[in-house]
């Protein structure tokens, strides 16, 4: 009975955090229409989103590049297939690396700083204060982070595109003497427009998550630095874990449309 | 004038609950705060008084009873109008809640930039009242320096505006808490805790200043949640005793210090032995 009831209160518990964070997000997207419109804020997240990633994005994605292209040299030689090398990262990269990868480097410090920015703000009563002085902290705080990721974590996703591709050039062009005039006719010939175009959907998707995470556990902080603490981690942790989920689904999705 | 605005509703609280799970924090809290006074809850800490506060400025939500502000019932309105509300109050926090990612005039500009410097100064609140014409460019920016470096000057920080929050001592955060609450003239004023942790000098000078923005603005009613109680007699026209969820005792400082009632007399003589459970 004991345990069946503490079961039962653990499921009510998960249930209550799951209505509270869809309330969450319902709220900072209606706030996030409203006037006035925080163009400035926005600005200021998109910098701090986009720009300020912008060395962990290169330095991971050069690198993701370069790996791709030594493991794909090394399966492909075995049949001397080496010209595929191109196309099959490049199909790899925009469909699936790119937007992952991005997500979970750019929650690393994206997420983890909303969450602890907002969780400081709110053990500190800064968010009290800005009720008290009439301001929504939704609309001031939660939607130019969350609008800031959607469309920054794409656009972040195109870079790693470009400099991932770069990176395996180099190591299958300049190293492993791969012809550079099959290298690229196979990217042409694998990767099409929808492949980029899903790589970026699913960039704005996790972009969403690791936002709408970071700034509902940091929003809802209690208790102090151990608090703020708590509240990063759980929101890494969480959107770390809901991007990988969410990447299986969004492909049964995305996969279908871009047969052909 | 003083007559008038005495004769204008303060803050009516009506038999206000509140719990936190198990815990029943207010218990059917009735207290009337007059207007153009300054009020001063007591009370041992942890008994709720930041919690009554936060439910004045319609923070929380109460379980039943009702906060009146004005003519207004909070539990009556609407997101928007209950803002319009938060919109005619000012507030100082315990730990002053000043933004870290701004300097000091920065912090006590902000409801100006955010709200707009045209509203005028609240009647009764010294000062020059802006006009009604909206403000743009430059002229905003120059009302609002001129405004801000007024306000600044006024609680003892002048030319201070460029530090930043980090360097900033307890009572100077107080005094630009402070400084940002009276800003756009707000016709209430909340202070919670306003010399909690500060130096004896510096709770004189915190008190010298409450009293005196007080007196400078009659028109603003002033609801102080504390418990020093000699910076309450300090300050106070009219002193409530928050115990165990309610009111215990309501009335002037005077009343206060000669009541009977053991409860009162323990508290503000601060003594070990009386009906007061420690711990």
């Amino acid at each position: 009975m004991n345990i069946l009831s503490a079961l039962g209160a653990t499921i009510i518990a998960q249930f209550e955090a799951l209505g509270g964070y869809l309330l969450f997000v319902g709220k900072s997207a209606t706030a996030g229409f409203l006037p006035p419109y925080r163009v400035r804020l926005l600005l200021k997240q998109m910098h701090f989103v986009g720009v300020e990633s912008l060395t962990i994005v290169v330095i991971t994605s050069i690198f993701t590049g370069m790996v791709f292209a030594i493991q794909a040299e090394i399966g492909f030689s075995q049949f001397g297939a080496n010209g595929l090398i191109g196309g099959i990262v490049a199909l790899s990269l925009t469909r699936e690396l790119s937007p992952v990868l991005t997500a979970l480097m750019v929650n690393g410090r994206v997420g983890s700083a909303m969450a602890a920015e907002l969780g400081t703000m709110r053990v500190t009563e800064q968010v009290d204060a800005l009720e008290s002085m009439a301001i929504d902290p939704m609309q001031y705080l939660v939607a130019p982070r969350v609008l800031a990721s959607i469309v920054m974590v794409p656009a972040l996703t195109m870079i790693f595109n470009v400099i991932g591709l770069a990176g395996c050039w180099y190591v299958a062009v300049q190293q492993l003497q791969v012809p550079e005039g099959g290298f690229w006719a196979r990217i042409w010939w694998f990767v099409d427009e929808d492949d980029v175009l899903g790589g970026c959907f699913k960039g704005a998707v996790f972009g969403f998550i690791l936002s709408s995470i970071g700034c509902y556990q940091g929003f809802h902080t209690r208790g102090g630095a151990e608090g703020v603490g708590r509240a990063t981690t759980r929101a890494v942790v969480i959107s770390g874990v809901l991007i990988l989920t969410s990447d299986y689904f969004l492909t049964r999705i995305l996969a279908p449309l871009s047969v052909g | 004038m003083q007559t008038a605005i005495q004769e204008t509703p303060g803050i009516q609280i009506t038999a206000l609950k509140k719990a936190f799970g198990q815990q029943q924090v207010l218990d059917g809290v009735d207290l009337e705060v007059p207007r153009g006074k300054i009020t001063v809850v007591i009370g041992r800490s942890g008994t709720g008084k930041s919690v009554l506060l936060k439910h004045v400025m319609g923070l929380i939500v109460p379980d039943s009873g009702s906060v009146r502000v004005g003519n207004d019932l909070l539990a009556d309105l609407g997101p928007r109008a209950l803002r319009n509300v938060r919109f005619r109050f000012g507030m100082v926090f315990q730990n002053a809640a000043l933004f870290d990612s701004m300097d000091v005039f920065e912090n006590v500009a902000f409801p100006l930039r955010e709200h707009g410097i045209e509203h005028g100064l609240h009647p009764g609140q010294q000062g020059t009242p802006l006009g009604t014409a909206r403000l743009r460019g430059r002229a905003r920016e120059a009302a609002i320096r001129e405004r801000v470096e007024g306000m600044l000057a006024a609680v003892g920080l002048r030319d201070m505006g460029y530090k930043a929050v980090s360097e900033l001592s307890g009572g100077m955060r107080k005094r630009v808490g402070l400084a940002r609450a009276l800003v756009r003239g707000p016709e209430f004023l909340l202070y919670d805790e306003p010399t909690t942790g500060l130096d004896p000098i510096m709770t004189a000078q915190i008190d010298n200043l409450i009293r005196a923005t007080q007196d400078a603005n009659p028109g603003i009613t002033s609801l102080v949640i504390s418990h020093d109680m000699a910076a309450s007699f300090r300050i106070a026209d009219h002193m409530a005793m928050l115990y165990e969820g309610k009111i215990r005792m309501n009335g002037t400082p005077a009343e206060i210090r000669s009541t009977a009632d053991p409860v009162v007399r323990q508290f503000i003589e601060g003594r070990l032995d009386g009906p007061i459970p420690l711990g």
